[in-house]
């Protein structure tokens, strides 16, 4: 087990390394030159005359502090910390994300690393209670219409899940919006929390408060995941009930919640587990668009407004921490599978 | 070909049969023939397709699957019914644009925001014989009968604001009224005592009355309650965009919004006045001796062209325009958005402006035919001649100016209607009749929008399908087929495309390429190009599975042994026993697509505005105003979708059962 996992990890890290690359290439069709700008802007501060001012040193000097000289390889190398940045001065420096140091926003004039913190917060709040109450509906949903297939109840679930999965999250959050918010007025319309107020609120108030204002994204949210969810526990239901085990059990007179909650539901973990992971992990991209509908700052929605103000390292960074997540995930559930089922550790 | 023959040949057999006995001869020289006949045949043709009875029954016995899989479909009620609206959708959105045009920069602020409404052009029947005035500028239209009756027709409402301007102020009697016009968002009417009504949205002084700054307003007197106008002197009511004009004993009296019709304080309060006449954006007057005044801002202004030509033969200017037509006298006025027509005394018609719409083609008289008088709607003339005719040029997008020498004496023009009559009773109506699904922010038609936007969205997601999927039929087969190294290979590669988030990375992209200086045109085959390349693995790896399985098979095994070579074993022996799940993905894969590409283009970084897509129309239901307020906005293009995509899937899963006999013995 321990050699399978770490032969799936150094896997796992190429393909990181290799997606990166590919992503710092796409990033760099972007014309900007930020040592240009700079040199620029000292020009435009620049009390002596203009024929004095030195320009390609100045320019030389701001390539080397952005790291910005040498070939495109070097500077992927460099952005990544495998590479020294070589300043002006002559002194070298490891300065990259290994390193811990994701770029500077624009936006905020902050490093990306401080400025993403609230927002990742507020998408884990968020997603943490989206998986609960997705799984805790989906799950038991998913085996009642495996269990009564080809009821009248099964057959209503069905057309509902292909409706919940056929919409888009927006025409759902659009529609539920509608009802629940102007015309049952039961929910407010979009933010994450009482403007006025809210910061002299009690932490429990403040901690309601946001929940009330979660209700309805939250809402959206177990709706959208419904479709696809019990479609496919049902779908893993049924094959596991249909496997020789189950009869086995049934003719050893075990009882039928013993036979669909012991035998068949173990067996019809296993894909189970992988699309949990992994709908765990695709709900930080996924809830992008709750997030932007909703005006709740979360990971999604910061990483739109960074896209519509050209934020461009924050953009980068965001982009990078999706391909690892979505890494992340695909190693867990390699690992989790090689838990859960004995053969595939086996086989491998 | 061969049906022919054999029915040739039974009647010739028949033939045979009933001559038996009388003439034997005939029957075997018959049979002679039609056996060289039929060894000809094979000869050429083969034999394959001449069966013996036996053989037929064989046949009907045996069915293909892919028959009996359609067989089965066709059973569902829900798939067939499924695939029936999803055809007519197809239809709508590739036949549509064949007959519905588009204009994909056309604005249009006087028609935002119009609820689903037919009813623009249908004169309400007490009205129809017995018309005097009609005067419209927005979505609605108010008419006067000659029996002093009011009568408002059109979408009459605002959405946002909750005015309905069909609602008449207390204190005026609808059957007492003498003048009346409309506005974009109010209405004029004068009774027949000489009391002024004005009532809609008075935000910015449209109603004359009101504390805003910068505002006209009536002359104070007027507003009080028992004032009366000397109904007599009453020349002319008239209303622009958020503003009315009154020529009132010679003397003309604006009120309204400045900033809308941007030179009335300037005109306000002229002597000696005939006309008055409001463009989009300017009024000018015709005085009482034939000249023409528009303050600075219109005949000031030196940019500006008009139809007629100086001496050099360019255009004349604007400023040298006026002196022309004051010099020989002008008989009537009227204007569209940006553009001045006259009639001079002489009969000569003369436009100036800025020409969009072909305002400056006159209609072709007949010999000796003058023009007497002229009005406009929106962006559209109509023009009467002494001879009793109609004519009208302009913006024709509704056939509101399709007619030319039509008999009649009297013409009136809503915003985008034109309406002809005889002594006051209407001969015809032209123009928009409304919008069936209603129109949007800046006033373009949702209709004309789902069904361009429609074919947008399905190309684009069949495009990025057929991408997808050959791609993952080449992966697939080729990793399946061979193994080895290349299945090592493919697959890592497989996992590194899927490990990649679809929508960050999507939007990544599309945010790049607008850095870049490619037409949209290329920038929407990008787009397909990304969904394509993004979403390939799923479906190669089921390929690959089940190629994984067959190419253990007999018939692999014996295309081998004959020699076939292996790329023509890959993908034409095996190719075909995947089918099925490709077809049944490519489905699914379908609606996904359709559904990844409205999410890009609603959040923006899809087809960009103002091309629709089903998208990108939803684009502006964002906030609460347009959800609640303009529920059309969004329902008829979420309806659209979600239906085009439930059918999608709905084929899809029927398909998946019918296909996988598995599946359908389980059900």
């Amino acid at each position: 087990m321990f050699k399978y996992v770490v032969k799936r990890i150094l896997y796992i890290l190429l393909i990181f390394f290799i997606l990166s690359f590919v992503l710092f290439m796409v990033y760099n069709m972007i014309p900007i030159d930020k040592a240009y700008t700079e040199t620029q802007n000292e020009l435009k501060g620049y009390k002596g005359s203009k024929e004095a001012f030195n320009w390609a040193e100045r320019y030389d000097y701001w390539q080397r502090y952005y790291g910005e000289n040498g070939s495109k390889f070097e500077r992927y190398l460099r952005w990544m910390g495998l590479y020294p940045y070589e300043y002006a001065n002559g002194t070298t420096k490891f300065n990259g994300i290994l390193e811990g140091n994701l770029g500077t926003s624009t936006q905020y004039n902050k490093p990306v690393k401080e400025v993403i913190i609230p927002p990742m917060k507020n998408t884990i709040f968020i997603n943490i209670f989206a998986t609960i109450l997705g799984l805790g509906i989906t799950i038991p949903l998913g085996i009642f219409c495996a269990v009564k297939r080809g009821s009248k109840r099964d057959v209503a679930v069905q057309v509902g899940t292909i409706i919940g999965y056929s919409l888009p999250t927006f025409i759902i959050a659009i529609v539920f919006m509608f009802f629940f918010s102007i015309v049952l007025k039961w929910f407010p319309v979009s933010g994450a929390h009482t403007n006025t107020g809210y910061f002299e609120m009690t932490p429990m108030q403040q901690f309601w408060n946001r929940m009330y204002y979660l209700v309805l994204p939250l809402m959206v949210m177990t709706f959208c995941s419904l479709g696809g969810m019990t479609r496919y526990v049902r779908a893993s239901m049924i094959e596991a009930l249909s496997l020789d085990c189950i009869r086995t059990a049934r003719a050893k007179g075990l009882k039928e919640r013993v036979v669909i909650y012991s035998h068949a539901w173990r067996n019809a973990l296993i894909p189970i587990v992988t699309l949990i992971i992994g709908w765990f992990l695709g709900i930080f991209s996924g809830s992008m668009m709750i997030e932007h509908i909703f005006s709740l700052n979360g990971i999604g929605e910061f990483y739109y407004k960074a896209l519509n103000v050209n934020d461009n390292e924050v953009i980068l960074a965001l982009q990078l921490f999706y391909i690892v997540i979505g890494l992340f995930g695909n190693l867990v559930i390699d690992i989790a599978y090689g838990f859960i089922d004995p053969r595939i550790r086996v086989n491998k | 070909m061969s049906e022919e023959i054999k029915n040739q040949n039974e009647v010739l057999d028949e033939n045979n049969n009933t001559n038996e006995k009388k003439k034997g001869f005939l029957f075997y020289v018959g049979s002679f023939f039609k056996t060289i006949f039929r060894w000809f045949r094979r000869m050429f043709f083969g034999a394959s397709k001449e069966l013996s009875d036996e053989d037929k029954f064989k046949i009907e016995n045996l069915e293909s699957p892919a028959k009996m899989a359609a067989q089965t479909f066709f059973k569902r009620k829900l798939a067939v019914g499924a695939l029936v609206v999803l055809f007519l959708l197809f239809a709508l959105v590739f036949i549509g644009p064949l007959f519905v045009k588009i204009d994909l920069n056309y604005t249009d602020k006087t028609q935002a925001n119009i609820a689903p409404n037919y009813s623009m052009r249908s004169i309400p029947s007490g009205l129809k014989n017995n018309i005097r005035s009609i005067s419209g500028t927005g979505s609605f239209t108010v008419g006067v009968s000659n029996d002093n009756e009011l009568y408002i027709w059109g979408y009459a409402k605002d959405a946002l604001t909750k005015h309905n301007y069909a609602k008449l102020p207390e204190g005026l009697d609808k059957n007492n009224v003498l003048y009346a016009a409309a506005g974009t968002d109010h209405v004029v009417a004068i009774t027949t005592e000489g009391k002024i009504y004005c009532w809609g949205d008075n935000s910015l002084a449209q109603c004359g009355y009101g504390n805003e700054a910068g505002m006209l307003y009536m002359p104070d007197e007027w507003l009080e309650d028992d004032f009366r106008l000397d109904v007599t002197k009453i020349q002319q009511l008239e209303c622009g965009n958020q503003a009315t004009a009154l020529v009132y004993d010679n003397k003309v009296y604006y009120w309204g919004n400045p900033r809308s019709i941007m030179n009335m304080s300037e005109l306000n309060g002229l002597t000696n006045i005939k006309k008055v006449a409001f463009s989009g954006y300017y009024t000018f007057v015709l005085t009482n001796d034939g000249k023409i005044d528009g303050g600075v801002s219109i005949f000031g202004r030196e940019v500006g062209y008009s139809n007629k030509k100086d001496e050099s033969g360019k255009n004349t200017k604007i400023s040298n325009f006026k002196k022309y037509v004051n010099n020989i006298g002008v008989l009537d006025i009227a204007a569209v958005s940006d553009v001045y027509c006259f009639i001079l005394t002489d009969g000569e018609m003369v436009v100036t402006g800025a020409f969009r719409y072909n305002e400056d083609v006159f209609p072709v008289l007949s010999e000796g035919e003058k023009p007497v008088k002229i009005i406009s709607g929106q962006k559209h003339f109509i023009m009467l001649s002494d001879k009793n005719k109609a004519y009208s040029w302009g913006l024709n997008d509704k056939n509101q100016a399709s007619f030319s020498g039509v008999e009649a004496n009297e013409i009136f023009a809503g915003s985008k209607q034109s309406y002809i009559a005889n002594d006051g009773k209407l001969i015809k109506s032209y123009g928009l009749k409304g919008y069936f699904f209603g129109t949007d922010s800046l006033g373009r038609d949702i209709l004309t929008r789902i069904i361009h936007g429609g074919k947008m969205t399905m190309t684009i997601g069949a495009v990025a399908v057929i991408i997808s999927t050959i791609i993952a039929i080449i992966i697939g087969v080729i990793s399946g087929y061979f193994g080895g190294w290349v299945d090592m290979l493919l697959m890592r590669v497989s996992e590194i495309v899927s490990a990649i988030p679809f929508l960050p990375f999507a939007m990544l992209l599309s945010h790049v390429l607008t850095y870049t200086t490619v037409s949209e045109n290329t920038r929407i085959f990008i787009i397909m190009l990304i969904l394509g390349i993004l979403s390939w693995t799923g479906l190669a790896h089921m390929i690959r599975g089940q190629v994984l399985a067959e190419r253990e098979k007999d018939f692999v095994l014996a295309a081998k042994a004959m020699g076939v070579k292996e790329t023509k074993i890959a993908f034409r022996h095996i190719l075909p026993n995947v089918v099925s799940i490709i077809l049944v993905s490519v489905t699914l894969d379908f609606a996904g697509c359709l559904l990844t590409e409205s999410s890009l283009s609603y959040l923006g970084f899809g087809v960009q505005l103002p091309r629709p897509t089903w998208g990108n129309m939803l684009n502006g239901a964002k906030n609460d105003i347009t959800i609640s307020n303009f529920w059309w906005q969004w329902v008829f293009p979420a309806i659209f979708l979600g239906i085009a995509t439930i059918c999608i899937n709905i084929i899809g899963d029927t398909l998946r059962d019918v296909l996988d006999p598995k599946s359908s013995r389980s059900k």
